[in-house]
C-alpha cells in the first residue's frame, strides 16, 4: 500500500481510495504514538516549496514537515519580489527548480488546475497545496484523519458541510474524500454558494446522495460532524444580502443550541467571525487539533511520496 | 432550391435547422477566406428533410474537414452526417466520440491554468457522452455540448 504512494502526485483528492487513505491514517496515528519516529528518515531529498499565493499556514507546516524529516528546503511562501512577480512562468517556475536537484514540489497557485499542470511538466511529484478554489487534497486528509480521531470511524457519520462550498476548495476536497465512506452529507449554504456542478457530478458518478440546506438551524441537530468555511465577502455583491446571509451562517452558542452533545465542529482555519470564539471551550470544537494533525500527516505523506519509509 | 453535386469534398448534412451558422463556427470556415483557398461553401438553411422535417446542409467544394473536427460537430447535434466525397464517390464517415478533446475547446472557467497567458498549456476536456458534457482536465469546470459553440477556439 505505501508502494501506492512512492512517486505519486497529490492533486486531487479524487485520486485516492478507502485504502490509501486508512493506510496513511494508520501511519499518521503511529508517528503520534512514537514522535521522532520519522526524524531525518528523508535527509538530503529537496522540496521546493512554491507558493505563488501568500500563505502562513500552510506553507509553516509543510515547511516544518520537511525540516523535522532532514529534508532542504528551498522555494517561496510569496511570489512577491521573485521573478514570478515579474511574470516568469509556472512552467518555467517548476523547469527551473527542477534543475537544482527538487525531488518533490509543493505547489499553492491562484490558478484552478495550476496542480495538475505542474504535474504535467514536472518529472517529480507535485503536492496540491491550493490552486485557485479547486482543491487543498492535503487539508482533505487532515480534516478526514481528524473526524476519525474524534470518532474511532468515519463511516455512518453525518457531515454537514457550511459556508462557501462554491468557491472554497477545502470543501470540494473534503467531498471528495468522504464519498469513499458510507456517511450523509449536508451542504448547508445560500443557493449562490451551493456546491460546484462539478462536484454534484462526481458524486452522482459515484452514487452518492447528497442534500443540499439553506438553513443550519434545519439540519444542526441531526449532525454528528459540522464542517465550517468562510462565507467572504467579496462572493455577494450587494452589502444587505451579505449581512444577512452572514447571520444565518454563523456558528456560535445560539446555533448550537440543539446540537448533539457529541458533534465536532471542524473548521480549516484562518476564522474570522464565521466561528465565534465562544465555542472553543466547549466539546464541540476540534478545529485547532485539526489544525495540529496537518504536521504529522504532512510528515507521514511526504514520506510514502519520497519512498522514505520501508 | 438547387445545389450541384460536388466531385471532391464535404457535405455536412442533418444539421439542425438553423444551426449551420454554429456549425460553420466550429468548422472554422471562415478561416477558408484567410487561407485564399480554393474552395466554394453552399449553405443551406430550413429546406425540407424526411428525417428531420427541416435541416440546414453544409456543402464544402474542394475542401476535407477534419476528422476530429468533424468528431465535434457530431457530437454537439447528434442528428449531423458527414459524407466525404472523392471522385464524385460519397463515403459515410462514422463519428468517434472521442475520450479526451485536445486543444479546440477553451476552458469556460477564466481562472483556469489553460486560459493563463504565456503558459505553454492546452486546454483538454474528457468526454462524458451519457450526460452530454464535457470536463476539463485541469479545473475540472463541466461544460455541456450545447455550449461548445461558445468557447471554440477560432
Amino acid at each position: 500500500m505505501i508502494a501506492d504512494f512512492k512517486g505519486r502526485d497529490v492533486v486531487s483528492a479524487k485520486d485516492f481510495k478507502r485504502a490509501q487513505l486508512e493506510e496513511l491514517f494508520r501511519a499518521v496515528d503511529d508517528l503520534e504514538k512514537h514522535h521522532g519516529s520519522l526524524e531525518g528518515a528523508l535527509k538530503g531529498k529537496l522540496v521546493a516549496l512554491l507558493f505563488f499565493e501568500p500563505s502562513t499556514r500552510t506553507y509553516s507546516t509543510f515547511q516544518i514537515a520537511a525540516r523535522n524529516l532532514g529534508m532542504k528546503v528551498s522555494g517561496f511562501s510569496d511570489a512577491g519580489g521573485t521573478s514570478v512577480s515579474k511574470g516568469e512562468t509556472l512552467h518555467d517556475t517548476i523547469r527551473m527548480f527542477e534543475g537544482y536537484g527538487t525531488d518533490c514540489f509543493v505547489i499553492r497557485h491562484k490558478r484552478m488546475g495550476a496542480a495538475r499542470f505542474a504535474a504535467k511538466i514536472a518529472d517529480v511529484p507535485v503536492i496540491n497545496a491550493g490552486d485557485g478554489s479547486r482543491e487543498h487534497p492535503t487539508q482533505a486528509m487532515t480534516d478526514l484523519y481528524s473526524i476519525r480521531k474524534a470518532f474511532g470511524r468515519i463511516d455512518g457519520l453525518k457531515v454537514g458541510i457550511l459556508g462557501d462550498l462554491r468557491y472554497g476548495r477545502t470543501a470540494s476536497s473534503l467531498v471528495y474524500a468522504l464519498s469513499n465512506y458510507d456517511v450523509e452529507i449536508s451542504f448547508i449554504a445560500p443557493e449562490s454558494l451551493q456546491i460546484r456542478p462539478e462536484v454534484e457530478h462526481f458524486l452522482n458518478e459515484r452514487g452518492v446522495t447528497a442534500k443540499k440546506e439553506t438553513e443550519l438551524d434545519k439540519v444542526i441537530g441531526g449532525l454528528d460532524v459540522l464542517y465550517v468555511t468562510r462565507i467572504q465577502k467579496e462572493r455577494i455583491p450587494d452589502p444587505t444580502d451579505f449581512e444577512r446571509v452572514r447571520g444565518k451562517y454563523e456558528v456560535n452558542l445560539e446555533a448550537l443550541k440543539d446540537a448533539k452533545p457529541s458533534l465536532k465542529i471542524l473548521h480549516p482555519l484562518p476564522r474570522v467571525d464565521e466561528l465565534s470564539p465562544d465555542v472553543d471551550a466547549t466539546n464541540y470544537a476540534r478545529y485547532f487539533t485539526q489544525a495540529a494533525a496537518g504536521l504529522p500527516l504532512r510528515m507521514v505523506l511526504f514520506t510514502y511520496v519520497l519512498g522514505g519509509v520501508s | 432550391m438547387l445545389v450541384r453535386k460536388i466531385e471532391q469534398g464535404t457535405v455536412v448534412d442533418h444539421i439542425p435547422d438553423w444551426k449551420s451558422g454554429l456549425v460553420a463556427q466550429v468548422l472554422r470556415l471562415n478561416r477558408l477566406a484567410m487561407l485564399g483557398a480554393d474552395v466554394s461553401v453552399a449553405i443551406l438553411q430550413n429546406v425540407a428533410s424526411k428525417q428531420l422535417v427541416r435541416k440546414d446542409i453544409i456543402k464544402i467544394d474542394r475542401w476535407h474537414v477534419d476528422e476530429s473536427e468533424a468528431d465535434i460537430v457530431c457530437l454537439i447535434f447528434p442528428s449531423i452526417t458527414i459524407n466525404y466525397i472523392k471522385e464524385w464517390k460519397v463515403s459515410k464517415y462514422e463519428p468517434r466520440v472521442p475520450d479526451v478533446i485536445e486543444g479546440r475547446i477553451r476552458c469556460p472557467e477564466v481562472q483556469c491554468i489553460s486560459n493563463a497567458e504565456r503558459e505553454p498549456v492546452s486546454p483538454e476536456f474528457v468526454t462524458w457522452k451519457k450526460n452530454r458534457i464535457l470536463q476539463c482536465r485541469y479545473c475540472d469546470t463541466l461544460l455541456s455540448f450545447d455550449r461548445i459553440p461558445d468557447y471554440v477556439k477560432s
